[in-house]
């Protein structure tokens, strides 16, 4: 079972991920996008989307970059200070992200609300997964802490053993269910990328930096009678 | 799902197939010296005395071949059998079974056996296990023990510090980690240095035995780690601080504070399309 769920899940996982992203990408270009529906929403999706995607992105980069790098991110951990910043700063990002995700799914479940109008079964998958993810990642953190510490010698090892084409699970055949869990989510978002909104992920809007003030022109009924109203936004 | 069309779906299916006809287990060769080390020398020598489990030196001539090969596969079940030899291992090891290793086979017990019968001839083996001194353990050594423990003074081979998934009585603070267990009476569950030493020397958890086989702990680090341990569990007790309490406190803090921070910074910034707009529209918000 672990190397069902711990070699041949993430190199499946990967493998769709960039293959049928990019022949996505490639054949249908205007569907990468997450469908926004800003439009629709009332301060509710603020509550949610703020807290997840800055929580999200935050973890998601410290995760990875731990990873790129461990001797660097052993060095930062091994000071007591440190450890005690770094560790504390993830738990609270991970209850802030946690509670963003929870707004965002609650917003959709509202009965005959225009946010679960606008719901696929698709992003209710995606939601669950995310759910299980986070909720799990803030469950290792807290009943299975320092994870900083010891993701450098467990996971870290066997991501680089299946980036090598030599995958070997010994470091996390025997770790606690709650941590298989996230990682098996994990890699199970990474299979949905390509056919969900997660497609978004790899769209950085960087020209957002630098392009003008966009006039969006609304077509108000009475716009039709001659009155042009503007919203100015970035 | 919607924006992917059948051949997308074609792929999907394709690959799930993969997904299962890879899933199988994953045989891996063994060095047989090293299968001994990294599984064995925690709770067995070869001429260097007991420790949890009997001193191996010559045991092919005290059980048949077929026996121990049964045994190495699966102890446990031995014992659930009521063998009268098993039973006996278990009351000299005070009620330790020897855990089952995974991916043991008769093949691999073989091959160990014919390791410990070639080892047994010789006049000192190299599992002979770490002689650890019998002197009285100096502050300078629980010291030194400490900051390894904490990870202050990082493994010389570069091991995780035991800090990262075990805590002890005395670290205060936010104490130790959580992903093992408390360290604070491991001197008295292993009963003694000796033990203590040999398990450090080769640490043969699963968790813990892939991690260092890599990184071992080296002999003159085990000391000062013993002699921390030693001191921890003299006096009794183990770590019961509100650590983990305090941990979560302050994180359910951190993020309640981000979100009071964000309100803030979004106070200037639009922040909901659809009420500017329905305002606009019934003509009571701003143009």
């Amino acid at each position: 079972m672990n190397a069902l769920l711990f070699i041949a899940l993430p190199y499946v996982a990967l493998v769709l991920a960039i293959g049928v992203g990019i022949y996505r990408k490639l054949r249908k270009p205007y569907t990468y996008s997450s469908l926004s529906s800003e439009i629709l929403e009332n301060k509710r999706l603020f509550w949610g989307s703020v807290p997840f995607h800055y929580g999200i992105t935050l973890i998601l980069l410290a995760h990875l970059l731990a990873a790129l790098f461990p001797s660097a991110a052993g060095w930062l951990l091994g000071g007591e200070i440190r450890r005690l910043v770094l560790e504390l700063t993830g738990i609270a990002l991970g209850i802030y992200t946690l509670f963003g995700l929870i707004v965002l799914i609650a917003r959709r479940l509202v009965p005959k609300s225009l946010a679960q109008s606008v719901t696929s079964h698709m992003d209710g998958i995606v939601l669950f997964v995310l759910l299980v993810q986070v909720a799990s990642g803030v469950g290792v953190a807290i009943f299975n802490r320092w994870g900083g510490v010891w993701y450098l010698h467990t996971a870290v090892p066997w991501f680089w053993s299946l980036a090598v084409l030599n995958p070997d699970t010994s470091t996390v055949d025997s770790l606690p269910a709650l941590v298989k869990v996230h990682f098996v989510t994990g890699f199970v978002l990474i299979l949905l990328f390509p056919f969900s909104r997660l497609v978004h992920l790899v769209m950085f809007p960087l020209q957002y930096l630098w392009r003008p003030y966009q006039v969006v022109i609304w077509n108000h009924r009475r716009a039709t009678q001659g009155s042009v109203r503007r919203e100015i936004a970035r | 799902m919607n924006a992917v069309g059948r051949r997308e779906r074609g792929v999907l299916v394709a690959f799930l197939g993969l997904f299962l006809w890879t899933g199988g287990p994953v045989a891996r060769g063994q060095d047989t010296a090293a299968d001994f080390r990294q599984n064995c020398v925690s709770c067995h020598t070869i001429g260097g005395g007991r420790l949890t489990g009997p001193d191996l030196k010559g045991v092919s001539g005290r059980a048949e071949r077929d026996w121990l090969v049964r045994f190495i596969v699966n102890p446990q079940a031995m014992i659930d059998r009521g063998d009268p030899y098993a039973l006996k291992l278990l009351q000299e090891s005070r009620g330790v079974v020897m855990p089952q290793f995974s991916g043991m086979s008769a093949a691999r017990a073989q091959a160990l056996l014919d390791l410990i019968a070639a080892e047994s001839e010789l006049e000192e083996s190299q599992f002979k296990g770490l002689q650890i001194t019998d002197r009285p353990f100096t502050t300078a050594d629980v010291q030194g023990g400490r900051g390894l423990f904490m990870g202050v003074q990082p493994l010389r081979n570069g091991g995780p510090a035991c800090i990262g998934c075990h805590t002890a009585k005395d670290l205060g603070g936010l104490s130790g980690g959580r992903l093992g267990p408390d360290l604070s009476r491991v001197f008295e569950r292993l009963e003694g240095r000796k033990n203590l030493a040999a398990w450090l020397s080769a640490p043969a958890t699963a968790t813990m035995a892939p991690i260092f086989k890599n990184h071992p702990i080296a002999s003159e680090e085990i000391v000062p780690i013993v002699a921390y341990l030693e001191a921890q569990a003299s006096g009794g007790g183990e770590d019961m601080s509100a650590g983990p309490l305090i941990f979560l406190l302050i994180g359910l803090g951190g993020a309640g504070l981000m979100l009071v921070v964000f309100d803030l910074a979004w106070r200037m910034r639009f922040r909901t399309v659809r009420k500017q707009l329905v305002l606009t529209s019934t003509g009571r918000g701003e143009e």
